[in-house]
């Protein structure tokens, strides 16, 4: 009996104690893992709910052991507070490599040091002809020009050594590597391999050859091919275990030449060693003028020379220190959550061990400091040095003949020199690259001093994909045009240099480029780093282009983006050239207003969300200009949801301008209310209490011109009436405005009299308004309608002392106390709180102009969802403040798009049940406040509401939240949220096919019971719907400004009427569902706990009926009638009623 | 299942429908194009003694499970066959404790939006509810000759109800405060009448009118005045002066550590359950 439990997540008992379900987060997997695991809190009732500490006063009070006193002074100095250690003392142990684990890769690493010992050599060859190689196996690199000077021949390695992070012990879960060096024998190379690729060559046959004999054994579950850091001339060799080991660990093996064999004079960023005779085929210029230096190839001729150097470097350095271990491990985790590691030029994690052991050399670390301290020094460190302009060298000895720092520097944007002194670690980092890591660095420290209580959850635990991290994100596909780019802007030096990788050699020059174009529009510009492919040894390496697309990162600067136009020299000047040559075609001079005569760009770009496209237009125009890649080649992520929060029938504004219309007539109506004579007592303050007023309506009003043919008359009451023969009228909903009265001693003390002096002010009001200023007015007891300019705003007459009154109660001592009743607690929120809000969220407007944006967008989604009845207005726009006033780690949303993916990754990773939402409007809780805040939660959490959000204004209660959503609700919405969010990224960071931006604002439907059809025809917004329909009534709006004097209908929107009506009759058996914005369906979901048989009682009797089961009487819900009373009760409005009852029985 | 339900429905129309005990069931549906009823459950309205209500003994009904569609006007016509009908009052739930209605203001309480009901039907004659009782029905609350509104046409309608008089609202409000400020007035002569006056056993009443007006009686200020005590009283105190003092303080940091590092414990036993250690 009762509905089939077909698994929806918002059935649950009704009557349940306030408390979410336990699989708040994820999936079901995770739920099994859990379950297995043995833990402390499982089994008791309130699992996953923090409970406040209890311990007794003999544990409190003990005498303490001196290693207590120990472990609490180290906390004190080597760890922020007790539970940072502790989260990352959980974290290292989660990262980490266990000794089990240790154990099998050594075995492993032994058999691959026999097996590769045990491979044939081969006589010797030309290296042009590679006849010998065996069937099935291809040379992992492009050999182009093929032609090339040597020979080769294959000896198994003089040495194999291992290098890197798993010797140091620093190498962090998931993806094990270990990387082996294999020292070729100085048989096979010859002099002069330096030159021309010759070296790279012999490495790639060396690794064939091994390849092939390896790929035999049975050892192995997969020999595959890679590049090494995404370095297109110098492959590897990925060996993995066969079977269940597989993904254990990957081995890759690198040659590498025998020591002192390359002479390093030979290698400086200043020599040249890919000759352009060669390369290109064709002679040097005959002017004379000197080969090009090739300084990235010669420093990845060099790396492979430093191998092993460097593991010795950093085995002294990190050797026995635990703190340093801990610390390397703690900043991959850091850099790989902000995706910087990975990749040709990433910030790797070898450079970053290299970066602490220079920081030891200079003594800015200590080999005593625990891992947070190192992680801290090593932050602030990146944050306040600039690499690329003032280089780092681990090299202490002062050989003359060394290079100078400046030579690197006119070679790499980036300069940290080995111990060497010859080579530059950071040779492939590019200059946006360090810059990112820079301002990452920057943010971190900002967070770590805020003394925040989830620091470390940010820092370490939260990750940050582009797409969710810039605000817009542009890809440029396919990847070929990016050669034809490198021949406009005149890169063959760097692509000589490079090997012919042209999408790293046009990187930095297409990075600049955008940079000085953007200028003060842009913070921050990314680009994403060609992902290191993998392939079988039977297929021919990628090509340049295969690396699918590049991606780049905008983060943009709010204030910037106002400005239309880009202001260049005066005409006169010698830079004026420059600035045409740069604009080409767009620049045209301008006289302005104080007379200069200027060059300047003029973007077209009126509305705000126009504006926050011009860098589309600025790249689109540069991209063109200057490299030759076409706009079809550019697929820009940033306004594709704008459409989402456009009027109607407009597509050039996201509706920011409509609604400071909005604003401004408000504005102008206040000051009528302060100037207005006649009143007995002034006004003492009016204030906005209406999502319009503080920028969060997602589709704002529009100013209402009716038609009266369309309407009904009250002639008497200058009012229009909806017509039952027409279609509904359009949605007016009027702007409720609060205005305060000053105090008097003539205000009566007494609930009822108040209400009814507050009734006089309202007609009071209704008519000055008429008299004084010709508005059309409408006065009821609780407010007065007024209509100017087209907006309606209800005005709402408040006393102070009003709450007060109602509070008041006798004790029957004659003692006053005060205790709140449900009217002064709403009387609060209404006049008090509300308008407080506003103002403050209408603030942040004014500081972050996205903000409208982003709690629109949410808000349409929340209600898209069915779920907006759960939520009130308030407590989603509370939500996406937030994301503003509390962005770690990120950066403020200067978009609408990435502030919505963030309040979806909010929505669908935050733990209501542990933690208040804590909303720092204005900054007025302080740090020991917040603290103070998060203990009354966890003391008070079962009396809270399921979603906890705290204001500064609201401390305690959490009023925006009292009244729902329910835990069911919630938990539906968390799902919901974590499902749509890989949608839509997939679908943004997809080029080729973004596909329907609107599918995850589509409701799923199959989880209903029930689903009532509504006609179109009386739903007043239907135009506003997801799907906007392709035609729709009439609402009798008049295109031009008529004799408007009569007051449109106000607030008449039938679906809402019928949603109240049925949850008020049928509320106790049944959930609705409904989308305000123009929804056609209403979702009806069955109670199961109403559902079950249930003896008489007169008090719940409705819509039930008494039937006998096996000689019981019982009653059970009257499913049938109630069905048909679903169709009664919205006669004209309902279109039909679709029950699925193979969900359901009774 | 439905089916099977609507055969059960059929077959007990046929035979007697099933009712709580003291009650009889009633259908009752909108018109004649429903297939199935609602029913109401009616009986006799009884009250135990000792209780006073306002409804007649004998002649008032008591109906349970009022469809949201039907009002008050509607139920008399529906039961007007029983005999003449003289009140009909609905409600939210039925009223225990009784007090006495007064009728409320149009303006200051709008209709609410009505769900299920119940219903207090008086009769002229004790006869009319035993008739009542033995109604067979179903009922049909909208007929051709009295079609009963519903869907939009309710809601326009009520729309236009909504649109109320100012007028009437001025004469409302301008009537409740002529009788508040005589009410009030009259309060006040009385309280300047007894000021200073002693009872017949001699107390004289303080009040806040009077010539040496008094702290007010409200819980704030006595708490205000208990806070200023114990401020008072705690500058006077001295601390970390003793050794003992000074040890307890030592205690008492300690202790604060040690209940902040078993908190933090807890938290990080949680996040391991909930895998939040994991960073990828």
């Amino acid at each position: 009996m009762g509905p089939a439990p077909a698994g929806t997540q918002l059935r649950g008992a009704a009557g349940e104690p306030e408390v979410m379900e336990p699989s708040l987060e994820g999936t079901g997997k995770e739920e099994k893992k859990k379950s297995s695991k043995k833990h402390t809190m499982a089994g008791s009732p309130m699992e996953g709910l923090l409970q406040p500490v209890k311990l007794s006063r003999a544990e409190l009070y003990k005498d303490p052991t001196s290693e207590e006193l120990n472990h609490l002074r180290e906390t004190e100095s080597l760890f922020h507070s007790s539970l940072l250690r502790l989260q990352v003392e959980e974290l290292l142990k989660e990262v980490k490599l266990s000794e089990k684990k240790k154990e099998r890769i050594d075995a492993f690493l032994r058999e691959i040091n026999q097996r590769i010992m045990r491979v044939p050599s081969t006589p010797e060859t030309e290296l042009v002809d590679q006849s010998w190689l065996p069937v099935g196996v291809q040379v992992p690199l492009h050999q182009v020009p093929y032609t090339v000077k040597g020979c080769f021949r294959f000896l198994p390695p003089a040495q194999v050594t291992i290098v890197g992070s798993y010797l140091l012990g620093t190498c962090i879960r998931p993806d094990i590597n270990v990387d082996v060096a294999l020292t070729m024998p100085r048989e096979i190379l010859q002099d002069k391999d330096g030159l021309n690729q010759r070296y790279f060559r012999k490495r790639a046959l060396y690794l064939a050859h091994l390849a092939h004999h390896l790929a035999q054994d049975p050892l192995f579950g997969s020999v595959r091919f890679s590049y090494t850091n995404g370095c297109h001339l110098k492959p590897s060799l990925l060996l993995r275990p066969h079977g269940k080991n597989e993904r254990l660990v990957t081995v890759r093996l690198h040659p590498c030449p025998p020591p002192d064999f390359f002479r390093p004079c030979r290698l400086l960023p200043s020599k040249n060693n890919v000759r352009s005779a060669w390369y290109r085929g064709q002679s040097p210029p005959g002017d004379g003028s000197a080969e090009p230096p090739t300084p990235h190839y010669n420093t990845w001729v060099l790396q492979d020379t430093a191998l092993e150097s460097h593991v010795q470097l950093l085995s002294t350095v990190l050797g026995s220190a635990l703190g340093l271990k801990d610390g390397v491990a703690l900043l991959k985790v850091w850099l790989r959550q902000r995706e910087l590691d990975k990749g040709l030029g990433g910030f790797s994690g070898f450079l970053v061990s290299m970066l602490v052991a220079f920081l030891v050399s200079t003594r800015k670390i200590h080999t005593t400091m625990s891992g947070y301290q190192v992680l801290r020094s090593v932050l602030q460190f990146l944050a306040t040095t600039d690499l690329t302009s003032n280089g780092i060298s681990l090299c202490l000895s002062s050989d003359p003949s060394l290079p100078a720092l400046a030579d690197f520097h006119r070679a790499f944007p980036v300069v940290f020199l080995d111990i060497s002194g010859r080579l530059n670690l950071c040779a492939d980092v590019t200059a946006s690259t360090y810059h990112q890591v820079q301002h990452e660095a920057r943010l971190s420290m900002v967070l770590l001093d805020s003394k925040a209580d989830d620091g470390f959850q940010l820092l370490l635990m939260t990750p940050k994909p582009m797409i969710r991290a810039f605000d817009h994100v542009l890809h440029l596909c396919p990847l070929s045009r990016l050669q034809a780019a490198c021949h406009r802007l005149k890169l063959w030096p760097e692509l000589q240099d490079h090997g012919g990788d042209y999408v790293s050699a046009a990187l930095g020059p297409l990075t600049t480029l955008l940079e000085q174009g953007l200028g003060s529009r842009l913070h921050l510009l990314a680009h994403s780093r060609p992902p290191i492919s993998e392939w079988g040894i039977g297929q021919d390496p990628p090509k340049h282009r295969d690396s699918g697309t590049l991606t780049l990162g905008l983060l943009l600067r709010p204030e910037g983006l106002t400005s239309v136009l880009e202001l260049g020299p005066e005409a006169d000047q010698p830079e004026a050239a420059d600035f045409r040559q740069f604009w080409g075609s767009r620049s045209e001079l301008r006289r302005f207003q104080d007379g200069a005569i200027r060059e300047a760009v003029v973007w077209e770009a009126v509305s705000m969300s126009q504006k926050r496209l011009i860098p589309y237009q600025v790249v689109t125009h540069l991209l063109a200009l200057h490299a030759d890649i076409p706009d079809t080649c550019i697929h820009y992520m940033g306004g594709l949801l704008d459409a989402l929060i456009q009027g109607l029938k407009e597509n050039s504004s996201t509706g920011e301008e409509a609604l400071a219309a909005a604003v401004r007539c408000y504005d102008d109506l206040s000051r009528l209310l302060w100037g207005l004579e006649g009143l007995p007592l002034t006004v003492s303050a009016v204030q906005g209490a209406h999502p319009v007023l503080r920028y969060t309506e997602v589709f704002p009003p529009t100013p209402v011109r009716p038609a009266y043919s369309f309407h009904e008359h009250l002639r008497e009451r200058a009012s229009l009436l909806p017509r039952p023969d027409k279609p509904c009228p359009a949605y007016v909903e009027p702007m409720t405005v609060v205005c305060h009265l000053e105090g008097s001693g003539q205000w009566p003390q007494d609930a009822d009299a108040i209400r009814r002096v507050r009734a006089a002010f309202q007609l009071r009001l209704a008519e000055l308004l008429m008299q004084q200023h010709g508005l059309q007015c409408r006065a009821t007891a609780t407010h007065t309608d007024v209509l100017k300019d087209g907006f309606v705003f209800r005005i709402r007459v408040a006393y102070q002392r009003e709450p007060q009154v109602l509070k008041e109660t006798h004790s029957p001592e004659g003692m006053i106390s005060l205790r709140d009743t449900p009217a002064s607690l709403r009387l609060e929120r209404d006049t008090r709180q509300l308008p407080l809000l506003t103002s403050a969220l209408h603030g942040l407007q004014q500081q972050h102009p996205a903000f409208s944006g982003v709690a629109r967008l949410a808000k349409r989604w929340v209600r898209a969802q069915l779920l907006g009845e759960g939520f009130t207005d308030e407590s989603l726009d509370l939500v996406a403040a937030a994301l503003f006033l509390h962005p770690e780690p990120f950066t403020p949303p200067s978009s609408p798009q990435v502030g919505f993916l963030r309040f979806l990754f909010l929505v669908s990773t935050f733990d209501w049940k542990n933690n208040p939402l804590i909303v720092n409007l204005n900054s007025e809780l302080t740090v020991e406040e917040q603290v103070e805040i998060r203990r009354g939660f966890l003391a008070a959490r079962t009396q809270l509401p399921v979603m906890v959000i705290i204001t500064p204004q609201d401390r305690k209660s959490s009023i925006w939240t009292q009244d729902g959503p329910s835990p069911q609700i919630l938990q539906q919405l968390v799902v919901l949220a974590a499902k749509a969010l890989p949608v839509l990224e997939k679908q943004l960071m997809d080029p080729r096919e973004p596909g329907d931006i609107r599918t995850v604002f589509r409701p799923p439907l199959d989880m209903y019971d029930v689903l009532i059809r509504l006609s179109p025809r009386h739903i007043p917004r239907h135009r506003q719907a997801v799907d906007s329909p392709a035609a729709s009534f009439c609402r009798g709006l008049l295109s031009e400004p008529g004799p408007s004097s009569l007051m449109p209908v106000l607030g008449y929107d039938p679906p809402q009427l019928y949603v109240a009506q049925l949850r008020e009759a049928f509320g106790d058996l049944a959930l609705f569902f409904y989308d305000q914005h123009g929804g056609e369906v209403i979702g009806v979901l069955w109670k199961p706990t109403s559902f079950q048989p249930q003896p008489f009682k007169a008090s719940s009797t409705k819509g039930r009926m008494m039937v006998s089961q096996g000689g019981e009487l019982v009653m059970v819900p009257n499913v049938e009638a109630i069905l048909e009373d679903f169709a009664i009760l919205g006669e004209g409005l309902v279109q039909a009623v679709e029950a699925r009852s193979e969900r359901w029985t009774v | 299942m439905v089916a099977r339900r609507r055969k059960r429905a059929a077959r007990d129309s046929r035979e007697e429908i099933p009712s709580p005990p003291g009650y009889s069931a009633i259908p009752i549906k909108f018109s004649e194009k429903q297939q199935a009823c609602h029913y109401l459950y009616v009986r006799e309205h009884r009250v135990r003694e000792g209780i006073t209500s306002s409804w007649p003994q004998k002649r008032t009904l008591f109906i349970l499970n009022v469809p949201p569609y039907c009002t008050e006007e509607c139920l008399s016509r529906l039961l007007s066959p029983c005999g003449p009908v003289r009140s009909v009052e609905l409600q939210e739930k039925p009223d225990l404790a009784e007090s006495p209605k007064e009728p409320k203001s149009k303006f200051f309480h709008p209709k609410p939006v009505p769900g299920f009901q119940v219903a207090y039907v008086v009769f002229q004659k004790p006869s009319g509810v035993s008739a009542a009782l033995a109604l067979k029905g179903p009922l049909l609350v909208s007929t051709e000759s009295y079609p009963m509104k519903s869907g939009i046409q309710k809601w326009i309608s009520d729309y236009t109800d909504s649109v109320l008089d100012p007028e009437a609202l001025r004469a409302e409000v301008d009537s409740f405060m002529e009788a508040y400020d005589k009410r009030i007035a009259e309060e006040e002569a009385k309280a300047k009448e007894e000021d200073g006056v002693p009872d017949e056993e001699g107390w004289v009443k303080v009040t806040r009118r009077g010539r040496r007006p008094v702290l007010p009686r409200t819980e704030a200020a006595s708490l205000r005045v208990l806070e200023r005590e114990k401020r008072k009283r705690a500058r006077k105190e001295l601390l970390n002066f003793y050794a003992w003092q000074h040890r307890e303080t030592k205690m008492e940091h300690l202790a604060q550590l040690r209940k902040k590092f078993e908190e933090d414990k807890q938290r990080i036993e949680l996040m391991r359950a909930q895998r939040k250690f994991r960073p990828y």
